[in-house]
C-alpha cells in the first residue's frame, strides 16, 4: 500500500486556477489549469474518512446518469460522501433519453430543488456541456457519448505521474502511453489523449483500422503528439503505460450485440484478442516499470487476460482508488470557484 | 378526398393562380430604368418593364406610364425574372409547427424567390395525385409565392415501391425525389428512372449511401474525431452519384437525372465526366455549402448541423470551381425549417438542415459573384432559366422575361448592405448559423404575377 497523504490543501506550483464552475472535457483546456485539478488532488487521494472543511458539507449534489453506469456513479456519490455531501441519484429511465428538451428541463429541474452541483453521464456527445449552459450550479462531466469522460482521464494521468514519481510537478515529459482497442469509441480516449499530450506526454493509438482509424492523428495537432498504429506488438516495448480499453460492443453502429459480443467493426473476439489482447506472454515484453491500466469494466479473456489484470504491472485498482480522490478534488475546486 | 378524376395532359393541372391576398392587387406597373438581366433571352440593358394585368406587356425604353399605373424607379438595380429556387421545403403538410405553405412562401418571397419546388417528405408524403393536388390548393389560398410539388418517387418515400409517377405528373408534380432519403435499391432506383423518363420529367436524388452514415451527424474529419462524433464521409454520396450514373448510362432513354445538395468535391469530378459524355445529368449546389465548412459544427452548434454535411475548404472551392467552369447549373437552398426547440437538443439528437431563403441571394452573390468565380448574369441564369428548365417551369413562361409571360420579376440591389438577423426573419423557424453575418446585395423588390409581394 502506497503511504497515505494528509489532507491538506496544497498550493498550486503555477498560479494558475481551474477557473470554471465545470468540467466538461480536458480537450483544450491549459496544462497549467489541468495541472491545477491534479495538485487539488493530492489532498483527497487515500483519504479514508470525511474531510471536515468542505464547502459542499451538507449541500446536495445530484447524480443525472440518463445512461447506465455503476462503478463512476459509485465513485461520484463515495466522493461527495468523504466531502459530507448528501447525493440525489436520478437514474436512467426517469427520462426520455430521446428527448434533449427533457434533459435540459430535467436538469433545470433538478437544480431547482436546491442541488449544489450536478454530475452529468448521457449518451449524447455535447450532453454535459449543454446542461453545464443552461443551468447556474456546477457540472461535472462524467461522459457523454465519445466525446469525454474528464475525471478518468484525470485520474489516469494521476495514476501514471504516480507510478512514474512525477507527483510534484505532473510533468509528463519523456513518457510514452499506448493506448490500445476500441478507441473511435471511448470518451476515456479522447480525455486521456487531450490531458495527457497537454502536460507533455506522446500517446499512441493501437487497434484495428476500424476502431483505431489514422484520423485519430490530428487529435494530436500538429506537433505529432499523437500516432496510430495497428501493430501492438511492435509498441510494447517502447511505451511506459498500457491503457487497455473495452471493447464497447453496444456503441457500434449496425446491429452491435453486447451479449453476443460481436460488433461489425471487428471480425471476431478470436482475432481481436490475437493481435490487441494483453496477455500474459506480451506483458512479459513490456519494458521495466510500464504499467498496466483499465477504464474498467474489463472484458476478461478478451482485451485483458485475467493474470495481467491481477498480475504485478496491473495499477488498475489503483486507479479505482485514485478516482474517488480526483473526483472529491473536482467537486471541490469547481463548488469553489462559484463562491 | 374527391374521387381521382381521369386527367389528359398535365396542363389539367391546377394553374397556380396565387391568392397573394396579403398585398394588395396592382393592376398596372412600370418599372424604369434597371438593368434587366434575362438570361434566357441574352437581354442585358438598361431599360423599362411595363405590367399590366399580371402580365409583362412591354420592355423597352421609355416606355409610356398610363394614368394609374404605379411607377417602380430601379435605377442602379437589376430587374431580373423572377427567382426559382427548385429545392426547400415547406413542410406542410404534417410538420406545421416548423414551417407552413404560407410562412415559407413569406420567407421566399423577402428573399427575391417567385417560384420555389417544394420536397414531399412532408407528412404524409407527397406520394399521391390527391396530395399533389392539395399542395396546390393549399397554395391558392395561402402562398405568398408560386408553389411546384416535387412528388415522391416511391410510395411513403420508403425506397420499396415505385409511387404512381404517371399519375402525379399528370396532377402537376413538377419532378420527383425522396428527397430527405436516398433509394437505395439500385432496382427500385432503375425502375423510377424509367418510369420518370416517360413522363420526360427529372428525378432528383438525395445522394446517400446510408450504409455508411450510420449515427453520423457532421461531416467525417478533425473535427467529428475530436468531439467524439460519428462522421458522414465523402464517399457516401459519391458511390450514389457513381451507381445512379451508370444506371442512366445503361439506360435506353435515361430521365433526366439531378443531384441535390452536392456537398463532396469528387461528385462534382463524376458530373463533370457524366455532362461530358452527353447524359442528362445536373449537379445542385446549396449556399451554405458554397461558404461554410465544418468548423462550424465546433461546440456542438446544432445550427450547422445539416444533410449532407458541411465538410472542408477543398470541397468548398470545389463546388465554387464547379460552378464557374458550368458542371453545376442549379443553385438550391435546401431551406429546412426546424423549430428553437428541436436545435436546442443534443446535437446527435438534433434534426440536420438550417433555413436560406431570405438571404440566399447575397449568399450566392458572395461566393460566386464577388469571389469572381461567375458574372451577375451567370448568377440570374443560375436562378431562373436554369432551375426553370429543370423543373419544366419553362412552359408556364417562368424563368424569362418575355411580353405575354406572367410578370414574375425580382428588383435586386446589388450593393445594398444589411446583417442577417433572426429577429426581422419572416419564416416560421430562424435555424441557421449566420445570425449577425454581413451581406452585400438584396433583393428589394419581388412580384408575381404583377404583385408586388414582399410589401413589409
Amino acid at each position: 500500500m502506497r503511504p497515505m497523504v494528509k489532507p491538506r490543501r496544497e498550493k498550486a506550483r503555477s498560479n494558475t486556477r481551474w477557473s470554471s464552475k465545470d468540467l466538461i472535457g480536458l480537450q483544450g483546456v491549459p496544462a497549467d489549469e489541468i495541472r491545477a485539478l491534479l495538485f487539488a488532488s493530492r489532498a483527497y487521494v487515500d483519504v479514508r474518512s470525511d474531510v471536515e472543511d468542505s464547502v459542499l458539507h451538507g449541500t446536495t449534489i445530484a447524480n443525472l446518469f440518463f445512461e447506465d453506469s455503476t462503478r463512476t456513479r459509485t465513485s461520484f456519490t463515495t466522493a461527495a460522501h468523504r466531502l459530507r455531501a448528501h447525493v440525489s441519484n436520478l437514474l436512467g429511465a426517469f427520462s426520455s433519453v430521446t428527448k434533449g428538451e427533457t434533459l435540459i428541463d430535467t436538469a433545470r429541474n433538478v437544480e431547482a430543488m436546491g442541488v449544489r452541483a450536478l454530475v452529468i453521464r448521457a449518451r449524447q456527445a455535447g450532453a454535459a456541456g449543454l446542461i453545464a449552459a443552461n443551468v447556474k450550479c456546477p457540472v461535472i462531466n462524467a461522459g457523454d457519448g465519445r466525446h469525454e469522460h474528464p475525471t478518468q482521464g484525470l485520474l489516469d494521468i494521476y495514476t501514471l505521474a504516480e507510478a512514474n514519481g512525477r507527483l510534484d510537478d505532473f510533468d509528463m515529459k519523456g513518457l510514452t502511453v499506448a493506448i490500445v482497442g476500441d478507441i473511435v469509441s471511448s470518451r476515456v480516449a479522447r480525455s486521456n489523449i487531450a490531458g495527457l499530450t497537454a502536460l507533455g506526454a506522446r500517446v499512441i493509438c493501437v487497434g484495428p483500422a476500424g476502431l483505431a482509424p489514422r484520423s485519430l492523428e490530428s487529435l494530436g495537432g500538429r506537433g505529432g503528439a499523437v500516432t496510430v498504429t495497428h501493430e501492438l506488438d511492435e509498441v510494447l516495448p517502447k511505451v511506459d503505460a498500457v491503457m487497455m480499453l473495452r471493447v464497447q460492443f453496444e456503441r457500434h453502429d449496425g446491429g452491435a450485440d453486447a451479449q453476443g459480443k460481436s460488433s461489425p467493426a471487428i471480425a471476431s473476439v478470436r482475432e481481436y484478442r490475437s493481435l490487441f489482447g494483453m496477455t500474459a506472454e506480451r506483458a512479459d515484453r513490456l519494458k521495466n516499470g510500464a504499467v498496466v491500466m483499465h477504464p474498467g469494466p474489463i472484458n476478461r479473456g478478451i482485451e485483458l487476460d485475467p493474470e495481467v489484470a491481477d498480475g504485478p504491472r496491473s495499477v488498475i485498482l489503483r486507479q479505482v482508488t485514485v478516482g474517488v480522490g480526483v473526483r472529491m478534488a473536482v467537486l471541490e475546486t469547481c463548488a469553489r470557484a462559484l463562491d | 378526398m374527391p374521387p381521382l378524376t381521369p386527367i389528359k395532359s398535365r396542363h389539367d393541372a391546377p394553374k397556380n393562380t396565387i391568392a397573394m391576398r396579403a398585398a394588395a392587387p396592382t393592376t398596372c406597373l412600370l418599372i424604369r430604368g434597371g438593368r434587366v438581366i434575362d438570361p434566357a433571352s441574352r437581354l442585358d440593358k438598361v431599360c423599362d418593364i411595363a405590367v399590366d394585368g399580371g402580365v409583362i406587356t412591354a420592355i423597352g425604353k421609355k416606355l409610356p406610364a398610363p394614368p394609374g399605373t404605379r411607377i417602380l424607379d430601379a435605377a442602379g438595380m437589376f430587374v431580373t425574372p423572377g427567382l426559382i429556387d427548385p429545392h426547400v421545403h415547406l413542410r406542410e403538410p404534417g410538420h406545421e409547427y416548423k414551417e407552413t405553405i404560407e410562412t415559407g412562401t413569406a420567407a421566399a418571397a423577402a428573399g427575391g424567390f417567385t417560384s420555389v419546388c417544394c420536397m414531399p417528405n412532408t407528412s404524409p408524403a407527397i406520394d399521391t395525385p390527391e396530395l399533389v393536388r392539395f399542395i396546390y390548393d393549399r397554395a391558392n389560398l395561402t402562398a405568398r409565392c408560386r408553389v411546384f410539388p416535387v412528388a415522391a418517387g416511391t410510395k411513403g418515400r420508403k425506397g420499396l415501391e415505385i409511387a404512381e409517377i404517371q399519375l402525379l405528373h399528370r396532377a402537376g408534380a413538377v419532378a420527383f425525389s425522396d428527397d430527405g432519403d436516398c433509394i437505395a435499391s439500385a432496382q427500385v432506383m432503375s425502375r423510377v428512372f424509367a418510369a420518370v423518363s416517360q413522363t420526360g420529367s427529372t428525378f432528383m436524388q438525395h445522394c446517400q449511401e446510408t450504409t455508411l452514415t450510420q449515427g453520423a451527424s457532421m461531416h467525417a474529419g478533425t473535427v467529428s474525431a475530436r468531439l467524439g462524433l460519428t462522421g458522414w464521409p465523402r464517399m457516401a454520396e459519391e458511390i450514389i452519384i457513381e451507381r445512379d450514373v451508370r444506371l442512366l448510362r445503361h439506360l435506353r432513354s435515361p430521365c433526366r437525372y439531378h443531384a441535390q445538395h452536392i456537398s463532396s468535391a469528387g461528385s462534382i469530378d463524376i458530373i463533370r465526366q457524366a455532362r461530358r459524355d452527353g447524359l442528362p445529368v445536373t449537379g445542385e449546389a446549396s449556399p451554405h455549402h458554397l461558404l461554410l465548412t465544418h468548423d462550424l459544427c465546433e461546440g456542438y452548434n446544432t445550427l450547422a448541423k445539416v444533410n449532407p454535411p458541411l465538410r472542408e475548404s477543398i470541397d468548398v472551392n470545389a463546388l465554387v470551381e464547379g460552378v464557374a467552369d458550368g458542371t453545376i447549373t442549379i443553385l438550391g437552398t435546401d431551406h429546412a425549417p426546424h423549430s428553437a426547440e428541436e436545435k436546442s437538443l443534443p446535437f446527435e439528437d438534433a434534426p440536420m438542415g438550417l433555413v436560406g431563403l431570405e438571404f440566399a441571394l447575397p449568399l450566392y452573390a458572395e461566393a460566386l459573384v464577388h469571389s469572381g468565380a461567375i458574372t451577375w448574369p451567370r448568377l440570374i441564369a443560375l436562378l431562373t432559366v436554369e432551375p426553370a428548365q429543370l423543373c419544366g417551369l419553362n412552359v408556364l413562361g417562368l424563368g424569362s422575361l418575355k411580353v405575354d409571360a406572367p410578370a414574375d420579376i425580382t428588383i435586386i440591389d446589388p450593393n445594398a448592405k444589411w446583417t442577417i438577423d433572426p429577429a426581422k426573419m419572416v419564416g416560421k423557424s430562424k435555424n441557421t448559423p449566420l445570425a449577425g453575418r454581413k451581406l452585400t446585395g438584396r433583393a428589394i423588390t419581388t412580384i408575381v404575377g404583377g404583385v408586388i409581394v414582399n410589401a413589409e
